[in-house]
């Protein structure tokens, strides 16, 4: 059985620029990429700022009824239950959210730069 | 605790990981050349691999220990251990993975066609490898000492051993199939015992000894500015570490780095509900380990106290066996991503190179564990993370989407937020409760909320006054960032 070696080529210290064709030549090309650019960005940041509203208002409504995160579901406080289970779902959710907006921009750029 | 259940589990996590490295390297093989078979790396593998090494002693050991000192406070850190994730798909995955970069070095140099910024990169990401390798040594060194009764530095030592012995012999190089066996031998190794311990709880209606809300020492608990500031070190510290970014490279393309994020999301939630778990079970039904023994044990001692007996001793030698798995896999690729930037900078990209610098990156954090005194370890790791979001996310997240970043930009903000953060990190080990024996201010203890703003102004303010400094190459590689792969899915 011989071992074979890899070991990483002298240019991987400077990954290859493939060319993506027409989409970085052309000025129509370029004004596709900025508006894909522009709508992945804006996105994003839709995206965590309502996550991050979300993961506020968890502290603040256990802050402002202040019973509430003494209420035992199943002998555990329901303060417990919020920060220690509920957020992940939230998390989960705004990421899978989020994967289908960006494939769809991605296809709409698709279409854009191959329709022409 | 039995002293043979610790040795024991150590040794046999050390034999699985290589036979688990072995069988995953014939696989390897057969595929033919192995950039081709990394890149045909299936998404669920590779989002466990990433799970195995990201888990390190903090989640394992220190959230618990952290919950049980100072309860719902604590809770932040898993949720940052997470949602880190989240701004990392939103902001980072797919452009990373299409940049074609192996490392953060090569992803700015590349981005900015500099040499320069490629050698400020490198050096800190050495700096970020070294801090968050101390942490798992100290981990260790705990673990050897409560459960086998040897002093401490075997811990760290044999750790650094195992280590080093597996990736100068190639076998942890790259295998996603060991990182991701350790994953789910953590989990399996933490979700065992404690659903076992909640059953024998619920059969016997045991009544707690506490109410889940005390706290078990007299340690004031924090308030919104250190909440707030952690979640910073988390959200953004998490998009910047070295050996989390190299795995995305083994994704085929942008949208399957996505995909591998996505249910990396799902098996962290999965697994952060097993170490909330243990903190709560420790509040009520045994508090007294928060001032007996260092809180950080809780979950190698919960099993054994709770449990007893032989089915304990064999519960306590799971959670041993995946504690270790979590030193290991940790230090592992942060030394395999370490030594790739060391040999590569400094020692021209040689296989002896390599190997040397293997050595050198396990064996510096080992002089820096011994001369330290481990604090919490969910803190220190929490640290880490903070120096990573200001020094290497700013870098990142600008060079991906702002168009007018330069190499002077990144340079400047990368040395102020290191300078600043590695400073706020000495002094207050310097002026921290153990020097002094006063609490040390919040803004000291928990530097985020000001360094990681602080770099990115100093980025962009620097980038704005060398305008003329913006690369020939930036619309080439804008576009490559960001432009969906052609054909569909495979690329070349």
């Amino acid at each position: 059985m011989t071992r074979v070696r890899v070991t990483a080529p002298q240019s991987a210290a400077r990954p290859v620029l493939e060319s993506r064709g027409s989409a970085e030549e052309s000025d129509v090309g370029q004004v596709f990429v900025r508006s894909l650019i522009r709508s992945q960005l804006r996105l994003a940041l839709v995206v965590a700022a309502g996550f991050l509203l979300i993961l506020l208002a968890f502290p603040l409504m256990l802050g402002l009824a202040p019973g509430l995160a003494d209420v035992r579901i199943a002998g555990i406080p329901f303060g417990w239950l919020l920060l220690g289970a509920g957020i992940y779902p939230v998390i989960g959710l705004s990421a899978w959210l989020y994967i289908r907006a960006a494939n769809r921009n991605e296809a709409r750029y698709r279409d854009l730069a191959e329709d022409r | 605790m039995n002293p043979v259940v610790g040795i024991a589990a150590f040794v046999a996590v050390s034999v699985a990981t290589a036979v688990v490295g072995f069988y995953g390297l014939r696989i390897s093989r057969t595929t033919g050349d192995f950039y081709v078979a990394s890149r045909t790396v299936r998404p669920w593998w590779n989002a466990s691999a990433i799970g195995g090494e990201y888990l390190s002693a903090a989640s394992f050991l220190g959230v618990a220990g952290l919950i049980l000192l100072s309860g719902t406070d604590a809770l932040w850190f898993p949720i940052g251990y997470t949602a880190g994730y989240l701004m990392l798909l939103l902001f980072v995955a797919a452009p990373l993975r299409r940049s074609g970069a192996y490392t953060i070095p090569d992803f700015t140099e590349v981005r900015l066609d500099s040499r320069a910024v490629r050698r400020v990169t490198s050096l800190v990401v050495v700096v970020v490898g070294w801090l968050y390798i101390v942490p798992q040594l100290h981990g260790a060194a705990l673990t050897i000492r409560i459960t086998t009764g040897l002093p401490s530095w075997v811990g760290s030592v044999a750790v650094v051993i195992v280590v080093c012995l597996t990736v100068v012999a190639g076998g942890m190089r790259s295998i996603t199939f060991v990182q991701a066996f350790q994953y789910w031998l953590k989990l399996t190794a933490l979700a065992v015992p404690i659903i076992f311990i909640v059953l024998m709880l619920a059969g016997n209606g045991a009544q707690a000894v506490a109410e889940a809300g005390t706290n078990p020492t007299g340690l004031a608990p924090t308030g919104p500015y250190q909440n707030i500031s952690l979640l910073v070190a988390l959200l953004f510290g998490t998009l910047g570490l070295p050996h989390v970014l190299v795995r995305f490279y083994t994704n085929p393309d942008g949208q399957s780095a996505r995909r591998t994020t996505l249910i990396v999301l799902g098996l962290l939630s999965v697994f952060y509900l097993f170490p909330t778990a243990y903190g709560l079970a420790g509040r009520m039904f045994a508090p007294g380990l928060a001032q007996s023994a260092r809180p950080d044990a809780l979950v190698l001692l919960l099993p054994g106290r709770l449990v007893g007996g032989p089915a304990g001793e064999m519960l306590s030698a799971l959670v041993v066996a995946g504690a270790f798995a979590a030193f290991l896999s940790t230090t592992s690729g942060l030394v395999v991503s370490l030594a790739g930037v060391i040999s590569q900078d400094v020692l021209g990209g040689s296989v002896r190179g390599f190997r040397l610098a293997a050595l050198i990156s396990a064996t510096v954090p080992l002089g820096f564990a011994f001369m330290t005194d481990s604090l919490a370890l969910a803190g220190s790791v929490g640290l880490v993370f903070a120096f990573t979001a200001s020094t290497i996310c700013p870098a990142l997240l600008l060079g991906i989407w702002w168009r007018g970043l330069t190499d002077a930009g990144a340079i400047a903000g990368m040395l102020t937020g290191g300078l600043l953060c590695g400073g706020a990190l000495v002094a207050g080990a310097l002026t921290g409760p153990a020097a002094s024996g006063t609490a040390m201010p919040q803004w000291l203890a928990q530097p985020a909320a000001w360094t990681v703003p602080a770099a990115f102004a100093v980025m962009v303010l620097v980038s704005r006054a060398t305008k003329d400094r913006v690369p020939r190459t930036l619309t080439k590689v804008m576009t490559r960032l960001h432009t969906p792969e052609r054909p569909l899915a495979t690329e070349r």
